[in-house]
Formats: C-alpha cells, structure tokens, sequence
C-alpha cells in the first residue's frame, strides 16, 4: 500500500521540498554576503548557481508521479480549457470529425457484419455451396446440374461429411385461419443438421420422411409458430394443410435460424425425390450445399467435383456435355447476395472522406496555432521542454479528435439504423442476420483506433511545426501578429491541394455512381409499371389436376376483375414481371441444323392471356399479338422477343418461322416479337423469351395485372376478394402494385445512391470548407501587408484578384491531381457501374469545372474581406 | 534547454557521488551540494538545484532517509542519511563503476602492447 501513502503524503513531500530548496538559497546567500557581497547582488547569484528554481521543483516532483498518467491529465485538464476558450473551432472540428469518423463506423459496421465476421453457423468456413458451371460459354448458376447428377454426386463423392439439397419454395397454407402463401423450402432430410441447426421445439427431419410416398411432415418457424399456431406448446404432432394435403408438425425453428440464400423461410417440408426425378439427367430445379471433412480443403474438394463431373460427361454426353459442378465458400456465395463490391467501395469513398477530414481539421489546428505561438513561446521561455509542448499540442489534437470520434460513434449509429430503415422486409431475408446491424465490440474498437491514428499522425504536424518556434523572436514581435513559420504555410496548402484531391476523386466516384443509378430508374423497363396492381398464386396440383380446372380458374378471375370499377386494362400470365415462377425451356429453330450437346439454347417461357401485353403496354416490334385466333385447339402459335428474334434470325424475317421446344418437342409458329423488358432487375441484360396463349398453355401459376385509372388503395383487397370468389381456399402470396416491387427489387441500389449522393455532397462540402478556411486565414494573416500594398496604391480589384489568385492555383493543383488519380481509382467501379463507363467524359469534365467554380466562389469571400482592408487601420498595428 | 544527461556526467554519476558522500557523513541539501563541489575541484559543472531531483529519486527508492533537524549554523535543515539498502546500493554501483573504469582505462592506454 506504499503507493496509497504516498498519493496521500505527496502534499506534505511537496511543501517540504519547497522550503527545503528556499532554506537551501538563504544560506548560499548568507554566505555570499559573509564573504563581503551585497544582499541584492547575492541573492542573484545563489540563484544562477541554483539554476531554475521550478523547473527543479518540478523535475523533483516528477520523481514521485506517475510521470506519464499525471502530465497527461493535466495535458487533457489544460486541453479541455483551450478546447472551451475557442468554442467556434471546437464545433467546427468537431462537427467535422463526427461525420467524418460517423460515416466510417456506419459503413464499417456492413463492412463487419457482411464480410468480417462468420456465418452464424457453427464451422461456417467448412460449408460449401455447389454451383453448376458451363465451362465453354463460362455461365455459372446457383444449382445443381440436374437432379441425378446431384444423387450421383452425392453417392460418390468422399470430400463431404454431409450434402443436402434445398429448394425454395411457396406453400398454400389452409385452415387455422385465412388462406395464405407461406414462403419456405423443400429441403433434403439432413439440411438443418449440416447447417449446425437445431429446432427449438420437436425435431427436424429424417431419413425415412424424405421419400417419394413418405408420411408428409414439416418444420415451422418460431414466427409462423407464435403468429398462425398462437405458439401452442403440443405443436409437434398437429396436423395442418398444405396445399389441400394434410402435414404433421414435427418441429418449430428458432427464429434466430436463418439461410439468406433461401431468402425469408417459414416453413420446410422434405424434398423428397421421386424416382422419375432422381433420375432426370435434363432439368435442375434445387440448389445445394454441403459441409467438407474437416481434413478435406475446398481444393480438393473441387478436384474431386471436376473428375465426378468428367465422368458424368462421357456417360451421358447427350445432357451433360460441357457441364461440371464447381464447389464454392458458402460465405462467399452470400456475400454476393449481400453486395460486398458495394460494401467495399463504401468503404473505400468513406476512407477518402475521413483523410479530408481530417486534412481540414489539420488545418484548422494550424491556422490556431499560428495565433497560439506566443503562449508557447512564453511556456517555453519558462523552461517548457520542445518535446514537452509537442506532448502538449499532441494531447489537445487527440482530444478533439476523441470528442469527435466519440460525436461520430452517434452519427455512425445513427447511420447504421437509417442504413437498415432502407432496407425492405422481403430483402431482409436474404442478409445474414435479417441486415440487422450493430455496433458491437469489433465496431467501437474500429473506431476509436481510426480515431486515435488520425489524431495522432495529423495532430503531429501541428505539434511539430509549433514546438520549434524560436522563442526569442517570437516574444520580439511586438504586435503578437507571429506570422507562423513558412513551413506551416506551406504544410496548410499542401494539405488543402491533397484535400481537394481527395473530394474531387471521391466527387467523381459518387457521380459515376449516381449517373447509372438514374439512367437504370430511367431506363424503360419495356411496359409501363404505373398504377398496376400485381396478385400472384399458385394453385394446388391436387385441386387443379385437370387442364379445364385452370382455365376455367384464370377465365373466371379475370371475368370478376373485368367488373370491377376504375379498371382499365388487365390480363394473366403464368409468371409476370418482378415475381416468382419463372419458367425456361430449351429451344430449336426448326429447319436449322440441330444444337450439339451442351450447345442448347433456353429461352424464358411465359403463358399469357391474350389481353396480358395491352394491359403491359408492352410494344409489338413485328406481326402480331395474340387474339381470338389462339384460342385452345387452333393454329399452335408462339410470340417472341427482341433478343430472340436478334439471335436465331439475324437476317431473316422471324414470322412464319417454325420453333420446337420443350421436352415434348412441342413446334409453333412465330406470329409475333415483342419488345424486351425487364424481368427481375432493372440492370439486367435482355433475354431470350418466348410466349404462348395461356389458353392453350393453362398454367398452375398465375400473376393477374390490373391497371387502374388511378392508384387505388380500395384495389387490393377488391382484387384479392375477386379471386376468394372463384375459390375461397385460395391463398394470394400478396396483391402489390408494380412499381413497388420494382423499388424494392431496387433497395440495395436506392441505399448506395442516397449514401453516394452523400458522401459526395460531404466531400464537396469538406473540401470547399479547406480552401476557404485557408484563404480566410491567410488574409486575416496578411492584413498588414494588404494594407501596405493598398496606400501604396494597389486598387481593390487587384488586391482581391491576387486573392482569389492565389486560393484558385491550390484550387486547381487539387482539381487536376484529382482528375489524375480519379482516371485510376474509378476503374474497379466498372463492375456495379450501368451504362456508364468508369472514365464517363462528362463526369470527368463537369465535376472538375464545379468544383473549381465553388472553390472560387469559396475565395471570393476572403479576398472581398481583404479589399475592404482600411490601410490606415492594418498600418497601425505597427 | 539542456536535457539532464548533458547536466549529469554520464547517468546515475550525480546518485553515486551523493551516496558517497552520505555514507561518510549525514548531511542536508546545501552541505551536500558544497561538499561535492568543493571534492570534484569543481570539476563537475553541476548546477545545485539539479541534486534535489536525484535526491528525491534516492528517497523514492529508498537508498536514504530524509529527517528535519538544525544545522550547526542553526537552521532548519533537512539532513539525508544512508539506509542499509542505500549501503548495499553503493557498493555494488562502486564496483560496477570500477569494472567500468578500469575498462574505459584500459582501451584508452596510449600503448597497448
């Protein structure tokens, strides 16, 4: 406890010291004037000889502190005191610092979330996600191959401890209360088990309920658990309808389970394959995964995929020539879903922001400290050391920093939230963590360390240029107009040009990506989304075995919806734009020579109504739409798009051609070709489509557009009541208009550009804010001299032109470095950019021509400042 | 400013000759001072005040003890003792300084062979 007495005692120890040290020079001096000098004369003496009185109370002092704890709270007591005597820089700093360091903590924490951190499985980095791969053309998908190449797979591979199989998947859910659509997946038997899941309530699956012909079991969310079963605890045996089939209830799912790939999931039913599907070599329809051996590497792993694949191959070249099954990190896969290219160039533009930041805070510390130097100049008179008036400066520049990080943490999470505000619920699903993001312990460690890097690598410029002021001219200076060192100065412009630099590459960044943000919302999506309202289902194979039955469904759906008030078009198709159900076939044009195995082509299969494209407004390009003449039983006829057209009759007239399709080798008759549009994102390249008559192609899904003269709130549930009247069991996933379900498919691009519009506005606005406080400064410095050039005759316009001249030349240093490094650092922007291209000449030639227009406008303000300079009043300072 | 090496002959000097000289007798601050002074012929250029920081050092350590008493020209004095660790201290700094010496000695012999 020796430390405890000595805190305590420290007062008693100082007091001795001091009287020690007076009694010391009292008896030097008595002795002095014992020897014949005079009081005054000795007293002086015994002083020289002494030295600093206290500098050496104070060295003793030392002795007894904590050296390092105790001169840094008394830095931060005295810091804090400078920090509240200026309260405009504080804020100003401080206010930049806080959004500067808040934008990087927001960000960083996606950055964290998305692509630090693991899955929330256990042994995450062991879980591998198939992906079938057309090695000739290179196109990859998110699949198996085909359901038997999948079985084979399976059974003879040696690199996987467990494979499992998942498709996603809408159930029609009846009874316990209104008919609904619940979104879920079949999934193989062992698919919990290799994810590391376990249910909350009951058991998952086995492997006798995962066969063709098997009792029908299902696995609930907590959430469809709480909210359709009111959270009964004897769930596990109940039975429910799905589909108009009885299942029983084995188990409920936390609601912390969670697979983003499959998007939002309620309920699981086993996949069970039947044999003719086990054995299908043509279609896949389920993707799949599997965890490796812990000795296996994905390497391996992959090698052994290629050689089953090989195998595969030269046994069955007729479907699978030229395919193989490639083996990918599962966290990789959904860091696709998640946008990590657009996490890192966040992360990127944030970094750039946080250097201007800090750059203008550097500078506004100089510019302070060229006012401060003649209090250093005074503590260094009186015996302050350099490095410990460097120490000084440096704790006053960390705690503003720290100020700053700590007000930027707010902002950040603040950010965090509106960041996850934007993203839409059905998006959720497929963000590790349904996109909730928080500031956890990485996050604040992020912060405060990019906190205390800034504040020391920037506050020790400052420190430096000011600890080694020469102290006796400074005090010399009558007016204390100090005019800091021309370092200093130069260090400021240095520092303003690499800010500006810096804005402009991140002006053009944020430009780039806002430009194809707009040309994608303005781009048309090939029919007109306004005021159309959107339902889809799919009916129950069971209730609608028959043909007739679907027709019948979808001609008396669209008979009640014809004879609902304030419609004004509609029609049905088996798969409507931005919704599920998507169908694709091979095709053939008939009379060209046959396709090669693995040379095949698919096209997009689409059944419609025949008034399905007016209610689309989607243009006819050539012949014509479908009419009365396609009704069932006559002329089989087809209706292709642009790019279908494009690619198998790029010099012929496509009407009248013949086209087989199908596994039932099904030929028709091009009668028509309609514009392309866009099917799931507005960023996507046109495809291959096809569409033939819902009347002679019933279709068991169904996506029923209504336009409406005006955007009608009644609509929905009058719609979704049309369809209960035609079968009152029939679940509707949910009755939406289509402009919504564009903006939300949209939602990850909507976020990054009102982030960009962001980052690029605070860029500018930092940048501009450096310039100005540069000129402003070095005005108010050269006040003086101003005045000088004035009474000797220099006219207000060409003071204020040598002004504005001179914050211009930085100016422009900055524009064309940062036009310079923006023609390379754009460059990876390539692969989110639509439409643009990285080095877009416009971008590159407006922003620099603004950006030099606001900087002037910046220095105008100074040098209007400095032609009002009276002489008379700046020549009296003299 | 001149930093405390440059003041100091080399480090833990002015600490040995102020053991040395209270191990010999008890003394306060300025006796000590003159003592020293007076010894190294002035040789050693030290400023007074720069012994009460190596003897708060001393004291922290504690190589001496520190007692209020009244000099022999009757002033209130602060007189610094030796402790059995200050002794022990001493000795063995003595020695290393001497090994150190003889070395230096040694190298700077003008003929070594």
């Amino acid at each position: 406890m020796m430390w405890l007495k000595r805190l305590f005692s420290r007062r008693r120890l100082y007091g001795d010291l001091s009287e020690e040290i007076r009694e010391h020079l009292e008896e030097k001096i008595e002795e002095l004037v014992a020897g014949g000098m005079s009081r005054k004369e000795a007293a002086a003496a015994a002083r020289r000889e002494f030295g600093n009185v206290t500098l050496v109370e104070e060295d003793s002092r030392e002795v007894w502190q904590w050296p390092s704890i105790e001169s840094l709270i008394a830095d931060v007591r005295y810091g804090l005191r400078m920090l509240r005597k200026s309260p405009g820089f504080t804020a100003a700093a401080v206010l930049t610092l806080a959004l500067g360091i808040g934008a990087n903590t927001a960000i960083f924490s996606y950055f964290n979330a998305w692509i630090i951190k693991p899955l929330p499985y256990p042994q995450a980095d062991r879980l591998m996600v198939f992906v079938s791969h057309e090695t000739k053309k290179g196109w990859t998908r998110n699949s198996v191959t085909s359901t038997a190449d999948f079985v084979d797979f399976q059974k003879q591979n040696t690199s996987f401890e467990q494979t499992t199989a998942w498709a996603g998947w809408n159930f029609n859910l009846t009874g316990d209360g209104p008919p609904a659509v619940v979104e879920g997946g079949r999934v193989s038997w062992n698919y919990f088990e290799t994810l590391g899941a376990k249910p909350m309530l009951g058991r998952t699956f086995i492997p006798d309920e995962d066969r063709a012909g098997a009792e029908h079991v299902a696995v609930l969310s907590q959430g469809l658990w709480q909210s359709r079963f009111a959270s009964d605890p004897r769930i596990a045996g109940r039975n429910i309808t799905i589909g108009g089939e009885s299942y029983t209830v084995v188990g409920v799912m936390p609601g912390t389970f969670q697979f983003p790939l499959m998007g939002i999931a309620n309920l699981w039913t086993p996949l069970a394959l039947t044999d003719k599907e086990r054995t299908d070599r043509g279609r896949s329809w389920f993707s799949a995964f599997g965890r490796l051996k812990p000795d296996v590497t994905l390497e391996q792993a992959g090698a052994e995929s290629a050689a089953i694949f090989a195998r595969l191959e030269s046994q069955f070249p007729q479907t699978n020539t030229l395919l193989t099954l490639l083996v990918s990190s599962m966290t990789d896969e959904i860091g696709k879903e998640e946008g990590t290219t657009q996490v890192m160039i966040s992360f990127a533009i944030v970094g750039l922001i946080l250097l201007i930041a800090c750059a203008n805070v550097a500078n506004l510390m100089l510019a302070r400290a060229t006012g401060r130097t003649k209090e250093f100049a005074v503590r260094g008179a009186l015996g302050a050391t350099r490095s410990r008036l460097a120490r000084q400066l440096l704790t006053e520049s960390l705690l503003l920093f720290f100020v700053g990080g700590v007000a930027g943490m707010f902002f950040g999470l603040w950010g965090i939230r509106w960041i996850e505000s934007q993203i839409p619920g059905h998006i959720r699903g497929y963000l590790v963590n349904y996109g909730h993001v928080d500031l956890d312990i990485t996050t604040l460690a992020f912060t405060l360390g990019i906190t205390l890097l800034c504040g020391l690598v920037f506050g020790l410029a400052p420190a430096f240029e000011n600890s080694r002021l020469d102290v006796n001219r400074t005090l010399k200076e009558a007016s204390g107009q100090a005019s800091g060192s021309k370092r200093g100065a130069r260090l400021r412009r240095i520092f303003v040009a690499a800010e500006i630099a810096l804005a402009v590459v991140v002006l053009i960044s944020t430009t780039l990506l806002v430009k194809s943000f707009l040309i994608s919302v303005r781009s048309s999506p090939g029919y007109n989304p306004a005021n159309v309202m959107v339902a889809q289902l799919a009916l129950p194979k069971t209730k609608y075995a028959q043909e007739w039955r679907l027709r019948n469904f979808s001609e008396d759906v669209l008979a009640r919806i014809q004879a609902l008030p304030q419609v004004v078009s509609f029609g049905a198709a088996s798969s409507v734009p931005y919704g599920g159900f998507g169908q694709g076939v091979e095709v053939e044009a008939v009379g060209k020579p046959a396709p090669q195995p693995g040379e095949r082509l698919g096209a997009r299969f689409t059944a419609v109504s025949t008034n399905y494209f007016s209610a689309m407004q989607i243009g006819l390009v050539k012949g014509r739409l479908f009419n009365s003449a396609d009704e069932q039983g006559n002329s089989p006829s087809v209706i292709i798009n642009q790019t279908f057209a494009r690619q198998f009759w790029p010099d012929e007239d496509p009407i009248g051609q013949k086209l087989q399709f199908g596994e039932r080798r099904t030929v028709r008759t091009i009668v028509g070709v309609v514009r392309d549009i866009k099917m799931y994102y507005l960023r996507e390249r046109p495809e291959r489509q096809m569409y033939v008559p819902l009347a002679q192609f019933p279709s068991g899904t169904l996506g029923f557009v209504v336009r409406t003269a005006a955007n009608s709130a009644a609509m929905p549930t009058a719609i979704r009541d049309a369809i209960w009247a035609v079968d009152r069991d029939q679940p509707v996933s949910s009755v939406e208009p289509l402009e919504m379900l564009m903006v939300i498919q949209d939602a990850g691009n909507r976020v990054m550009t009102k982030l960009m519009v962001f980052f690029g506005a605070l860029a500018m606005f930092l940048g501009v804010i450096g310039i100005y406080g540069v000129m402003a400064h070095l005005v108010s410095q050269r006040t003086h001299e101003i005045g000088i050039r004035t009474a000797l005759g220099a006219s207000p316009g060409q003071v204020m032109g040598m002004v504005i001249g001179q914050g211009m030349k930085l100016a422009l240093i900055g524009v064309a470095l940062g036009v310079l490094s923006a023609l390379g650092v754009t460059r990876p922007l390539a692969t989110v950019l639509y439409q643009v291209a990285p080095n877009d000449p416009l971008t590159f030639i407006a922003v620099p021509i603004v950006f030099a227009g606001v900087a002037a406008v910046a220095c105008c303000i100074p040098a209007r400042r400095a032609m009002r300079v009276d002489p008379l009043v700046a020549l009296r300072y003299e | 400013m001149k930093n405390r090496e440059q003041r100091d002959l080399f480090p833990g000097a002015l600490e040995l000759m102020i053991l040395r000289t209270l191990k010999r007798q008890p003394l306060h601050g300025y006796a000590l001072a003159q003592h020293i002074k007076r010894t190294s012929n002035d040789l050693l250029q030290i400023e007074e005040g720069s012994l009460y920081p190596a003897l708060q050092r001393l004291l922290k350590e504690e190589l001496v003890k520190a007692e209020w008493g009244i000099s022999s020209t009757n002033r209130r004095v602060r007189i610094y003792k030796l402790t059995a660790k200050g002794v022990k201290h001493l000795e063995r700094e003595v020695s290393r300084f001497e090994t150190m010496l003889d070395g230096i000695t040694r190298v700077l012999a003008p003929s070594a062979s």
